[in-house]
Formats: structure tokens, sequence, C-alpha cells
């Protein structure tokens, strides 16, 4: 999952980005308003959280240019401002939740993942595919009664076709939110850890879930269509 | 010590007035009608002595009294009537039959003038109003022709008379008792009645302080300093009382407006340090790290530790503002000689971002009246503004100028237009909303301190965007003679 963060205090994103990055995310960073309206004009992202007093440009104006053009990223706003008019006006603007600083780390990011699973319509924190369940809370991965210790990287892709489960997703998609540089790299890269993630799912000769579409790029189900 | 209550003193001093008022028509109206009382009797009695006068008659010789005789008098007037006639030659009296033997005292005005007297009655009891006067005799013509044929002519004169006739005062003393009874009781009734509408009238006027009273007093720790919902017939007097006390009102309103502002601003100031270190403190103790990482969690932790620091300090200092004037030591500076020594100290920073400063325009040295701390302070903020926000790779213009009797510097750059909020540039923590980089050392209460210190040295600080677009801060002091 990428995320974006922009926050003008130094201190604040780094230790926020840190966290998020440790918790399994992806997190790109911009300190000022025009650097993060360009990072989230240009990159897909499943949440951006948000900054309103930003230089530059200030958060309500990402806000409201982000909804102007459409881009449906759920937005988490991050700001000093307590006051119910501050919220209402963020929330009347587009953002989908808000946060008061100062904030505990773990909230934000039970806040951020709580807006993932709304970006990909999911209402319950453990998923299941067949009889694989991804706990994302507590990053564990079974297969019936096995668990499956998968790297941070081959975790993400997992929890990524999760989300997406029964549809197909392209290749570009996944480098996107589940690589750090988020530009594709080489095809064969992307194979072989998907065939690693085949590997470590499919142990002991049980079925493969992960189907690949010439073309299209792979799906999770159960069952091949 | 309290003064009296306005309803208590406007009691006391009406109660007074009428009733002086009410004491004084009293007593004038008894001293009328006694002394026309008085009058009435005076008149009346010398009435009763005229006819009386008219009684003695000198008939064969010797003295008769018609009214012994019966004839031509009043008999109620003989019989009720207290008089008595002396015959001055021979002492013998004659008396009405209302004395029977005692006597009045006898008196008469000089020459036999009828003359009014206060006595007391024989009986020793009683006092009357009596009238003395001498009277002579009246000879019937018949009797003067029987006198001129008998050639014995008496003269009326030869034979005068003191007549005393009194009049008992005792129905005039009752009708004044009566009279003075019905004053008094008049008077205390009226007092009376006078002092329940009084207070009545007074309770009506007082109604409306009655009615501010009870709004200020019944007034909430929320309404504290909302206008005062008041009548909407104020009696004059009140109106203006409660026009400035609703103008107090709306000061205490926009000064805890003020400290709301402030409190918000200084919390919102401290929240986004505040998370940081939070979130520093979370992050470091997520989960277990190697002690290198501890040592670079706590590190971030003091640096934090110390801007907040720095930053209560500035609120503290900024709650300082409006508290206590800032006092000036006024002496001839040269402006343009602080100046330059200010910018020194900024030099390094405009060269890192590539500002430039142009020539400096204007005749140096410049010299004014100030407090040379005060001076840097606001060049200082100034020379710190123009570094902080003017475009990097613009540039700084500096101007000095003589206008009239000031002495100006000004410090411009360019900047985008601030529109309506170059008025709030001098408001305390006012920043706008797109312009918090930085945050650490621009918390928006320099502009406010520099117009304090301009203000101290009665001079003034002014912003202002020029036609060009660059911003221009000018500080203008009285000008100096030249040392």
């Amino acid at each position: 999952m990428r995320l974006l963060l922009i926050e003008d205090n130094t201190l604040l994103r780094n230790a926020v980005g840190q966290y998020l990055r440790e918790a399994g995310f992806i997190v790109d960073t911009a300190a000022t308003g025009d650097e993060g309206l360009w990072a989230a004009t240009e990159n897909p992202y499943d949440a951006i959280l948000l900054d309103l007093m930003l230089p530059n440009v200030d958060g309500m104006e990402i806000l409201r240019r982000l909804r102007a053009k459409g881009n449906p990223v759920h937005i988490l706003v991050i700001s000093a401002r307590d006051g119910l008019e501050d919220r209402l006006e963020a929330l009347d603007a587009g953002a989908d939740d808000y946060l008061v600083k100062p904030f505990p780390l773990s909230e934000a990011l039970a806040r951020v993942r709580a807006l993932v699973r709304r970006r990909y319509a999911k209402k319950s924190p453990v998923m299941q595919v067949a009889d694989i369940l991804l706990d994302p809370i507590r990053r564990t991965v079974h297969r019936g009664d096995r668990a499956i210790e998968l790297t941070a990287l081959e975790y993400r892709m997992l929890e990524y076709l999760f989300h997406r489960a029964g549809e197909v997703v392209s290749r570009t998609d996944i480098w996107e939110r589940v690589f750090e540089d988020g530009s594709g790299g080489s095809s064969n890269t992307l194979d072989v850890y998907i065939g690693y993630l085949r590997k470590k799912l499919n142990a002991e000769g049980e079925p493969d879930l992960i189907h690949t579409r010439r073309g299209q790029g792979y799906i999770l189900e159960e069952s091949p269509p | 010590m309290n003064a009296p209550s306005i309803r208590r003193g406007l009691l006391i001093r009406c109660g007074i007035g009428v009733g002086v008022l009410l004491c004084m028509l009293s007593a004038s109206t008894y001293l009328m009608v006694r002394h026309g009382l008085y009058k009435e009797l005076d008149k009346s009695i010398a009435q009763t002595a005229s006819l009386l006068s008219n009684q003695v008659e000198l008939e064969n010789g010797r003295i008769t009294f018609e009214w012994q005789e019966g004839l031509g008098t009043n008999h109620a007037l003989i019989e009720d009537g207290l008089f008595q006639y002396w015959e001055e030659n021979t002492g013998k009296t004659t008396r009405s039959p209302g004395l029977q033997v005692r006597d009045l005292p006898k008196f008469c005005g000089p020459d036999g003038a009828p003359q009014l007297m206060d006595i007391q009655l024989p009986d020793r009891r009683r006092h009357a109003r009596a009238i003395g006067m001498r009277v002579y005799p009246f000879v019937l013509p018949a009797e003067m022709e029987r006198m001129k044929e008998q050639g014995r002519i008496l003269d009326p004169k030869t034979f005068p008379h003191v007549l005393v006739v009194a009049r008992d005062t005792k129905p005039v003393h009752h009708v004044l008792t009566r009279l003075r009874w019905i004053l008094g009781t008049g008077t205390l009734l009226t007092l009376g009645i006078g002092f329940a509408l009084i207070e009545r009238a007074v309770h009506v006027s007082l109604r409306p302080i009655n009615l501010l009273t009870q709004q200020v007093r019944d007034r909430t720790g929320r309404q504290l300093d909302s206008a005062l919902d008041l009548p909407g017939e104020l009696p004059s007097e009140l109106a203006g009382l409660a026009k400035n006390f609703d103008l107090l009102l709306a000061r205490v309103a926009e000064t805890r407006r003020r400290e709301r502002d402030f409190i918000r601003h200084a919390a919102h100031e401290l929240r986004t340090p505040i998370a940081g270190l939070q979130a520093a403190t979370d992050l470091a103790l997520s989960k277990p790290r190697e002690s290198a990482a501890y040592v670079g969690h706590l590190e971030t932790c003091r640096k934090t530790a110390h801007e907040l620091g720095e930053l209560v300090k500035r609120l503290t200092a900024l709650a300082r503002i409006d508290q206590v004037p800032v006092s000036a030591s006024l002496e001839s500076i040269d402006l343009a000689s602080v100046l330059m020594d200010c910018l020194q100290r900024f030099l390094p920073v405009f060269e890192q971002r590539g500002l430039k400063i142009p020539a400096i325009s204007g005749q140096a040295p410049l010299w004014a009246i100030g407090d040379r701390a005060l001076v840097r302070i606001v060049f200082n903020n100034l020379l710190d503004n123009a570094a902080s926000h003017a475009e990097p790779g613009s540039e700084v213009a500096i101007r000095f100028l003589r206008s009239g009797d000031k002495a100006e510097v000004s410090v411009s750059n360019p900047a985008k237009d601030m529109g309506g909020d170059l008025e709030r540039l001098f408001e305390p923590l006012f920043r706008r909303e797109s312009s918090r980089h930085d945050a650490e050392s621009h918390l928006g209460i320099g502009l406010t301190l520099s117009l304090d210190a301009a203000h101290a040295m009665a001079g003034s600080l002014t912003a202002g965007m020029t036609e060009d677009g660059w911003i221009e801060f000018a500080l203008g002091l009285p000008l100096a003679a030249e040392s």
C-alpha cells in the first residue's frame, strides 16, 4: 500500500513516515504544499495524510484541487486546528477523516488502515481467500493451520492482492503500490517475487490461488474462472 | 461606606420638602383664618360699641341709658353682652346684665379714642377681646328746647363716659382649635399619602435602574461580555450610561476574543512540535531497536524540547504585549549606521538564499530621535522577515528618506499580493496560512513587538505594497538635528 504524507514539520514527517513504513506501507513524503499536490496528482496512492498549514499551497487548497479533478484518493487530514468549524470545513472539502495533533502514531496507523480498507471496500480487518487468512494488524498470514513467513515486500504484494481479490491486478499497479521506487522494474523481477510468494503459499501442494493472466496481470481467487 | 440609596434619598428629600410645604401652608392658613376671625370679632365689637355709645342720653339733667329702658336696642345683645359704662365725673358705673356685679377693666385710648385690647374676664377664667372708648351722651332736640326754656343748658361734653365692650373669645378659640386639629390631621394625612405617592413614583422611576441591575446581576459566566438586553424606551438619563456600559462590554468582549485567539494560537503553535515529540517517542517505543536508534530518537526529542522551550518563551513575550508599555530611552541616533550594523548579522542568510541588496538609496547618516535598542529590535525583525520570506534569488531593497520632520527607513522585497492580509500583519500571531515554513523562528509576534517599539519612540511602522509588487515596511521616527 502506498501512502503520501504531506507535512512541513520535519520531526513529525520523519517520525510518522518511519512508523508507517515499519507498519508495512510505502510512504512518500512532501514538505511543502506544491510538492505534495504534485505527488498526489502524479502518483496513485491508497491514502494521503495531509497537514493543513503548509507553505506555498495550504492543505485545504490541495484538498479542493484534488477533489475538483475527481481524484478519489482517501485523505486523512492531520492538523493542529481542533475547532469544529475547521473539522467541518475539511470534511466538507473532501477529507475522509480528520486527526487533531498531537496524536498517537498507533491511532494514525489505525485510521490509515481503515481508509485503505474503505478504499478497497473491505469491512473486516482480517481478509480471507479460500483457506488463506491475512491479518493486516498483526501482519500475519496463515494457510489452514500453517503460519506463513513472508518478507516485507512479499507481504505487501500479497496484501495488495488480497485487497483486490477477485479482480485482475495489472503489473503496473503492483509495481506502484508494492515497490519502494514505484517505477516499473523489469517484469522478470515481479515474476520472481510472485514465484516466491506462490512457493511459500503452496508449500504442501495446496492449490495455487494466484493466477497469471497473460498480458493483463495477476488475480487472486479460489478457483480459476 | 455606602452612600444612601437613591430611593431613600429621594424619599427623605421629597418627604421633607412636602412636609415643610404642608406645614407652611397649614400655618399660613391658620394665621390667615385667625387673623380673619379676630378681625371680624373686632369689627363686631366695634359695631356693638358704636351701638352702645348711642345708648347714653342726657335727659332732665341726668344720664339715662336707653338700653335699660328697652328702647332701640337688640335685646339679645343687651342680655348676653359684656359692656360697662363709667361716668367719669362721678365714677358711677353701669354694667350690662351679663356682667352682674363684676367689673370689666376700664380703659380707652388717648383722648378717649377707641382702643382694642385682650382682656381677662372678671371670672378670671375666660379671655375676651374688648374695646374701650370715651362716649358722650346725646341730647334730644325736645330736651334741648326744654333746657333753653328753663335757661339751664347743659353741655353733653361735660358728662364724659368710658364705655368698655367685651366679647368672649372662646368661640373663636374653639374654631381655631378645631382648625388646628383639621390642619394638623390634614397635614399628616397629606404627608402620608404624599409619601406613598412619592415612593410609588420613585419606585416607577427607578425601575429601569433595577432592570439594568438585574440584567447585570443575572449574567452567567458565558454572558459576561454580551451586550445588555435593554428595554425599548430607556430613560434618557440611563440611555447614556447603558450605552457606555455596552461599549465597555464590547471592549471586554474584544479583549476576551483576543485572549481566546491568543490561547487558540498558543495551543495551535504548541500542538505541532508536541505532535512531533509524541510521534518520535511513539516511534522509538513501537518496537525494540538498536541503542544507536534510541540515541537518535532521544536527540530528536531533545531538539524538539528545546524548540518547545523557545516557543514558550515567545508565547510568554506575546502575553506581555499590551500589558506593559514599552519604555524608550530616547536619544539622537543615526538610523543608517544602526541598520548597517544589524544587516551584518543577516548577510550570511541573504547569501545562502541568493538574496541581493542593490545600492541603498537615500543619504546617510540619517539622524532621528529614538531608542537604539528598540530600533535594533525593529530592524532585526524587518531584515529577518525579508531574509526568510523573500523569494530565493530576488532582491531586498533598503531606503533612507527624510520626509518633513520625519526620518524614514524602509525594507522591501518582491512578494505576492497580500490583499486584505496586509492590515493584519501587525496582529499578534498572525501568519498567512500558507507560510508556516520555518515556523520555529517565525511565530508571528515580531511585527507586533516592532510596532509597540515604534510607538514607544513616538514613531510609526507601516506596511504597504508598491505598484511593482514589492512589500515595503517603513519605520518612521522624528528627525533629529545632525550631530
